[in-house]
């Protein structure tokens, strides 16, 4: 596992997919190919954008990413998005893990219909979700009046619609099924003669769970949490619509460039930033596993 | 084998013509064609927002008869996109287009467009004169710009929860208000608003760090910032919020579904918009992209979209035969037109300016 781990990308020690690539690799060339073209390409094009002046003859020029450093609210901005990310990922962490543990290994049955149950919100665009959760969260809706119903909280308003926990919300609901996917695929191939062996030595489940199969299921946690952590950064619908006037990520900053005012190389500037700042935090992550390990 | 390729040459073909007719639906319209068909109809090519009054069939049908012509258009996303569209290759090929303040100097000064001869137009004299004032429509003395429907961005509040006498834009930054008002989440009106307030020119606000500072004190009363019309009709109608920056044609459409919504142009003044029509360079049909204008801004047009819930028509004979209080709520006077700071144009460096204001108030 170690030695693997030296030469191939760690995503790809999450599963057997590693071996494939290494065996056939001419079966994975279209996959390459699209990585390439739609990745990899207009990654370096936006890297080339940054670098350019705005205006009919566009120059060579650090400016754009002098801009971002001069101001210290897009860096504040930066790192609070980073926080809500990380939230969002522990988050879903724990509200997956028991998802996935169950449908992998306590139900017998239906494992495939539970997991297209989790996937099902994927097929409703983000937007209308982001709307549905203002009716559902906001002072006199639904969840206000349930919560009333069952005598939880008095006459005041809830009060969650436009703050920080309502776009939190959200964006669980929005990524937490890629992690419970992760997970469950994970969880899935460790063999149940494992923790029968496991039982069988006299270890309590707790044990068991602590030593087999939470280490065996880490890959897993690591690949859904890259897959929430990672998109979770580049919001801007969610924050604007439910997080008041307090909602600001810099998602919208960098939304706003493209669509407001044409501030493409500014745009551009942000997002490799934010690109290398993902880049660092899961190097960094990878070599902390890797000393757990 | 045969037999697939007979099918696949029959499957090419109708994708040729698929996408031959839906070029000629709302893609690139061939231009010169239509005189050589159907007995000498002229095609006139239209550049507009989609759903915006003149691409209405059962409006447009009218002149399509009367001057024997067919209209086609084409739409646009943004004021930036038909810009660049003028300037690749739309010249000679597009007729008429509907501009405004925010690229009309730069399409002016770069000969994008064909100077107008306003006396040839009818119905020019009915429009309001506030409208024809506008700077950005015209160059050394020659009009480049022809008015059609205004709008403005002032406040709007619901007249169930709020019994006082609003008159003043320091109502959103009235304490008394906290936590039921929505600001716009625009960096041109936020800063244009806010610079109303702290009582300088909004289009050109000297001090900016007032403006930052006024809008910084307004953030904390806010429930929430709206961004589409949609969002404000929706925090509105769910009662999230009892007052706020709003447009006037949302607001009409509020008031026309029952809402207990009032608009009101303050004291000091709000924003205010116009969308013109302009003719294009080199136009393959300009004596029928004048006569297209003329029909836009005639009474019979302009009152059937204002009656449909249509923008704010420029037409005076049209805004004299409506009903006088919608007139007046809807602040379509006289008296409220003159309080009206119409946006004018901004450089890109002043957008990018204004831009990042906006976006570091809104990150404190």
């Amino acid at each position: 596992m170690n030695e693997r781990q030296g030469n191939l990308p760690f995503l790809l020690n999450c599963s057997r997919v590693g071996d494939v690539v290494k065996n056939r690799i001419f079966l994975m060339s279209p996959a390459i190919f699209i990585m390439l073209a739609f990745g990899v390409v207009p990654l370096f094009i936006m890297l080339y954008y940054s670098f350019l002046s705005d205006g009919p003859s566009p120059t060579f020029t650090l400016q754009n990413y002098a801009n971002f450093f001069q101001k210290a609210f897009y860096l504040k901005l930066t790192w609070k998005t980073i926080q809500m990310s990380l939230i969002v990922t522990l988050i879903s962490i724990v509200i997956a893990y028991p998802a996935a543990y169950i449908i992998a290994k306590v139900i017998q049955r239906g494992q495939n219909l539970l997991l297209l149950f989790i996937i099902i919100p994927f097929w409703t665009s983000q937007l209308v979700r982001a709307y549905s959760w203002m009716n559902l969260l906001q002072d006199g809706g639904i969840l206000e009046m349930f919560l009333r119903k069952l005598h939880l909280i008095g006459d005041g308003s809830l009060g969650i619609l436009f703050t920080q926990t309502a776009v939190i919300i959200s964006l669980v609901h929005i990524f937490f099924p890629y992690m419970v996917l992760t997970i469950y695929m994970s969880l899935d191939k460790i063999q149940p003669s494992l923790l029968e062996a496991s039982k069988s030595l006299g270890a309590t489940p707790f044990e068991t769970f602590r030593r087999i199969v939470l280490p065996l299921s880490k890959p897993g946690i690591v690949t859904g949490s890259i897959l929430v952590f990672v998109p979770c950064l580049g919001v801007f619908a969610e924050p604007r619509i439910l997080g008041g006037p307090n909602g600001s990520v810099i998602g919208t900053v960098i939304e706003d460039q493209f669509f407001e005012i044409n501030g493409w190389s500014f745009g551009a500037a942000i997002a490799f930033i934010l690109l290398v700042m993902v880049f660092l935090s899961i190097w960094i992550t990878s070599r902390l596993i890797k000393r757990g390990d | 084998m045969r037999l697939h390729k007979g099918l696949l040459s029959v499957l090419l073909a109708s994708f040729l013509v698929v996408s031959g007719c839906g070029s000629n639906g709302q893609g690139t319209p061939d231009t010169s064609g239509g005189q050589g068909g159907n007995g000498g109809e002229q095609t006139l090519v239209v550049v507009n927002w989609k759903d915006y009054g003149s691409d209405d069939p059962e409006m447009i049908k009218a002149f399509e008869e009367s001057c024997s012509c067919k209209v086609v258009h084409e739409y646009m996303a943004s004021e930036e996109e038909l810009l660049t569209r003028l300037k690749t290759g739309g010249v000679g090929k597009l007729d008429v287009i509907l501009p405004n303040a925010s690229i009309l100097p730069v399409a002016i000064q770069e000969g994008l467009l064909e100077p107008i001869d306003v006396d040839k137009l009818e119905n020019y004299q009915y429009i309001n004169k506030t409208f024809k004032n506008i700077p950005e429509n015209e160059k050394d003395g020659q009009v480049y710009a022809v008015p059609w429907v205004w709008g403005s961005t002032s406040i709007a509040y619901n007249s169930n929860v709020i019994k006082d006498e609003i008159d003043s834009i320091n109502v959103l930054w009235d304490e008394k208000y906290k936590g039921q008002i929505a600001f716009r989440d625009d960096f041109n009106d936020a800063v244009m608003i806010a610079a109303i307030a702290a009582n300088q020119d909004p289009n050109n606000p000297s001090d900016m760090e007032a403006v930052k500072q006024k809008l910084l004190e307004q953030k904390p009363l806010n429930r929430t910032y709206w961004k589409t019309g949609d969002e404000f009709s929706k925090l509105f109608a769910n009662n999230q919020i009892s007052i706020g920056v709003a447009w006037s044609g949302n607001t009409a459409a509020m008031k026309q579904a029952g809402q207990p919504i009032k608009y009101v142009i303050p004291k000091e003044g709000a924003i205010g918009w116009v969308d013109n029509w302009a003719i294009v360079k080199d136009s393959p049909h300009k004596d029928l992209a004048m006569k297209f204008i003329d029909f836009m801004i005639g009474k019979d047009f302009q009152t059937k979209w204002v009656n449909k819930g249509g923008p704010a028509p420029v037409n005076t004979q049209v805004v004299d035969n409506l009903d006088p209080a919608f007139v007046q709520e809807m602040g379509l006077d006289e008296e409220a037109i003159s309080k009206l700071f119409f946006i004018s144009y901004h450089t890109e460096d002043e957008k990018k300016a204004w831009n990042e204001l906006w976006h570091e108030v809104k990150a404190q």
